[in-house]
């Protein structure tokens, strides 16, 4: 079902958290709202979710106004944090709980209590009390529970905060599949980049209650709109050096550098001063325009290195590149960048 | 860090080297263990002192007849009409008791003795010896006419001197053991037997003797009944009205209403709490006088002014009610308020996207979390409702008429403060054991109920 934020507002108090924003969600897509904590991306779910009410504008599901409907009655399934499982029941008295709640029939709510423990791969344990399961396997207790009376809407909010790193992954695409499978709607909140691109059709990227921009990870990656769009994504991050332009060309101060303007990117004015990110991948032994440096920190990943490149006016840089040693700490290099990667931004942070 | 850690260890070897043998001679102290009991002492010895002697002590004095009459040491043996109609009534031995109770008069060394000691003639001493020794008198007149024909004629004044020390009758006469008893009866009737003995001691005892009779008192009694379902009715409906269900009322709306109110609310049904009794029941005592708050209000309605505590059972029953229940629920409140603190705000917001509207939510939610604060709290108030005492005693005092006497201060009236003014501790202490083995018993009971084992179990974690 498609989900509409028109023109919402939410504060607490005198603290105004999020104002006037406006999110449409389509049906059957999966969206993330990521950003940084106290962003208000878990403020606006349960705004969705009814728990809290919103101060101003709507909500919409499908065409029916939400915006004064009790949460009891918005028919959303939510994946809270910490699951809030209800320890006292056990796993198939939880999942049947909303149904239950809603006095369908004993045999429908056993069917479907049966076919959505089926989905999500816990037919096994129906008989345990969530303080009897693995972080997982309540996870999984969780997605069930808010799956099992097809709700309009799935809300996830940091589900995998709780995971250890294996788990975590193995739960990023179970997510991922349990949503396919069922076609739902879905928002995912969370503050990891990575879960955010490897799960979801599109992320909403939110700073200080607003969404900075909406695109699908791979068009938000190549094309962040501002800096904090493009140091949000990617592990390691993007590196940030200041530069001037002139004559065409990007001078970064003090360091000796000069960078072409990236193409389909305007030319500033000479002397304007602009911020210039390179990512760590764009940095290396390949490149059209070279940039010197002496290496000042090496941390080997197996795969891959990275260096940290300090310049001569004290900025540094990222790279990341295939294993090797023929570089070692300390050692003065010249390496290049590619320039058709780089990435330019106002002062203001705003995309150039 | 480890090249650190070693140089210490060397450094300190001396040291330890001389400290070994002054550990050694602490011999057992130095164990956790042993320790722990040193410093448990004191605890234990108060445990001791105020919790387990007074349980035993009444268990001890239940199996007596202790009361102001024995009083509480040992008694002496007293013959007296009562005591020697119930060796005829009780044992059966209405001959001997006659034989006893007559006044008896035997003319024996002692007594001829006793004469010289107090320095009558010697001639009329001889003659007694000589004419009468052994005889035995039933009267003092026959005697004293045996003594005024005595050659050496005493006088009259004389004659009653000497037929005193001749007196061996029991009637009234006390003393202070067994062997004195037995003495003088046998001088009476040389072949008493031990059967006999034995009743005589019995009936004649006045201390206080170890006795089963409390318990088949307190068996066949009819006062017992009454007193139980009193006692049933009142824990049961102050518990059930007030200790658990006004208590989670309090604690369910106070949860739902905002966090100040909801302060201040819960502190205003503290206050019988931590009012004292006499002032919080003399409150109560003020509103059900016959000129009191409920009365003078009444009577702008035309209502006779009474005593509305006192004036029927019912009424007294309520206001008893009443008065426990408010004190009692402020516990059950604070203990019920807390734990639904403790329930995860996550789980109401679960439920409520599940569906589950506030009622659903306090059936679904919030009760299944209350079960280990339910039972505390219903164990604990059966135990202090079974022994509350002090405010019936200010409001009722188990009035009108017995019909809110309860189980504790029935052993009160009866142990120490009654109209007869004989306390019967022994009666009462059994009384009291009867309450201790009832809370004991209904205790087990509690927690088998509430599956006290399910409760504790070990969670079976796997990742």
């Amino acid at each position: 079902m498609r989900i509409l934020l028109d023109k919402f507002s939410k504060s607490f108090g005198d603290v105004r958290v999020i104002e006037d924003m406006t999110l449409e969600i389509n049906d059957g897509e999966m969206l993330a709202l990521l950003g940084p904590s106290g962003c208000g991306k878990s403020t606006t779910l349960f705004a969705i979710c009814g728990i809290h009410k919103v101060t101003g504008g709507r909500i919409l599901f499908g065409d029916r106004d939400m915006t004064g409907v009790p949460s009891q009655e918005r028919n959303v399934g939510v994946v809270f944090q910490s699951y809030a499982l209800y320890p006292h029941m056990t796993v198939a008295e939880n999942i049947a709980f909303p149904l239950r709640i809603r006095k369908l029939p004993e045999a429908e709510v056993k069917r479907q209590m049966e076919e959505m423990a089926n989905l999500v791969h816990i037919e096994a344990l129906l008989d345990r009390r969530p303080a009897e399961l693995s972080g997982g396997q309540q996870q999984r207790v969780a997605l069930a529970r808010a799956l099992v009376r097809r709700p309009n809407v799935l809300l996830l909010d940091e589900p995998l905060a709780n995971l250890d790193a294996k788990l975590r992954l193995e739960m990023r695409s179970e997510i991922r599949r349990i949503q396919l499978e069922t076609g739902i709607t879905a928002i995912l909140v969370t503050h990891d980049q990575v879960e955010a691109m490897s799960m979801c059709d599109r992320i909403a990227i939110m700073n200080a209650g607003e969404i900075i921009q909406i695109a699908t990870p791979q068009e938000m990656y190549r094309n962040p709109r501002t800096a904090f769009v493009a140091g949000f994504l990617g592990n390691p991050p993007i590196a940030f050096i200041d530069a001037v332009a002139s004559n065409g060309t990007l001078t970064v101060k003090d360091a000796d550098i000069r960078l072409p303007v990236p193409p389909n990117t305007e030319t500033p004015p000479d002397g304007t001063p602009v911020i210039v990110g390179i990512r760590p991948e764009n940095l290396g032994r390949d490149g059209d325009a070279p940039i010197r440096g002496r290496i000042s920190f090496v941390e080997t990943q197996g795969r891959e290195n990275l260096y940290d490149l300090t310049l001569a006016n004290g900025s540094v840089l990222r790279s990341i590149q295939r294993e090797s040693d023929d570089v070692s700490l300390n050692d003065e290099v010249e390496w290049r960048v590619r320039s058709d990667q780089l990435f330019l931004f106002a002062q203001n942070g705003e995309r150039l | 860090m480890n090249a650190s850690r070693d140089i210490a260890q060397d450094g300190s070897a001396p040291f330890k080297a001389r400290a070994v043998p002054a550990r050694r001679s602490l011999g057992w102290l130095n164990s956790s263990k042993g320790l722990g009991i040193v410093l448990l002492m004191p605890a234990l010895m108060l445990v001791v002192l105020f919790f387990l002697a007074p349980v035993v002590l009444t268990a001890v004095f239940a199996f007596t007849n202790m009361s102001t009459a024995t009083g509480i040491t040992g008694g002496a043996y007293q013959v007296s009409p009562g005591t020697l109609r119930v060796l005829s009534d009780r044992y059966g031995m209405g001959e001997l008791a006659e034989r006893l109770g007559q006044p008896t008069y035997i003319v024996d060394e002692e007594g001829l003795a006793a004469l010289e000691e107090m320095g009558i003639e010697p001639g009329i001493i001889a003659g007694l010896r000589d004419d009468h020794l052994g005889e035995t008198y039933s009267s003092r007149r026959e005697f004293e006419r045996e003594i005024r024909d005595l050659p050496d004629r005493p006088s009259t004044r004389t004659v009653k001197q000497i037929s005193a020390e001749f007196s061996r009758s029991l009637a009234n006469a006390r003393f202070r053991n067994a062997g004195a008893l037995v003495a003088a009866a046998e001088a009476i009737d040389p072949d008493l037997g031990d059967a006999e003995k034995d009743a005589l001691l019995d009936a004649t005892y006045t201390g206080w003797t170890w006795t089963t009779d409390n318990f088949r008192r307190l068996a066949s009694s009819p006062q017992t009944t009454r007193v139980l379902l009193n006692t049933v009715f009142f824990v049961a409906l102050t518990l059930t009205l007030f200790n658990t269900g006004f208590a989670m009322l309090l604690a369910i709306t106070t949860h739902y209403i905002p966090e100040r109110p909801a302060g201040i609310f819960r502190i205003i049904w503290f206050l019988p709490r931590i009012s004292p009794a006499v002032i919080y029941v003399l409150l109560w005592k003020w509103l059900a006088w016959d000129t009191g708050f409920i009365s003078a209000f009444l009577d702008n309605f035309g209502v006779r002014p009474r005593n509305w505590m006192l004036g029927s059972a019912t009424n007294a029953w309520v206001f008893v009610i009443l008065i426990n229940g408010f004190v009692g629920a402020s516990m059950g409140m604070v203990i019920f308020a807390s734990a639904i603190k403790a329930i995860p705000q996550s789980l109401f917001h679960a439920a409520s996207v599940d569906g589950a509207y506030r009622w659903q939510q306090v059936r679904h939610i919030i009760l299944p979390h209350l079960k280990w604060p339910i039972l505390f709290v219903t164990c604990y108030q059966t135990l202090s409702l079974l022994t509350a005492i002090d405010h019936i005693l200010l409001s009722t005092d188990g009035g009108p008429g017995g019909a809110t006497e309860v189980w504790s201060l029935w052993v009160y009236h009866t142990a120490l403060n009654n109209y007869a003014g004989n306390l019967q501790y022994g009666y009462g202490a059994a009384m009291a054991l009867v309450l201790v083995i009832i809370g004991v018993v209904l205790s087990l009971i509690y927690l088998r109920l509430f599956n006290y084992n399910a409760l504790i179990i070990k969670p079976r974690i796997e990742h």
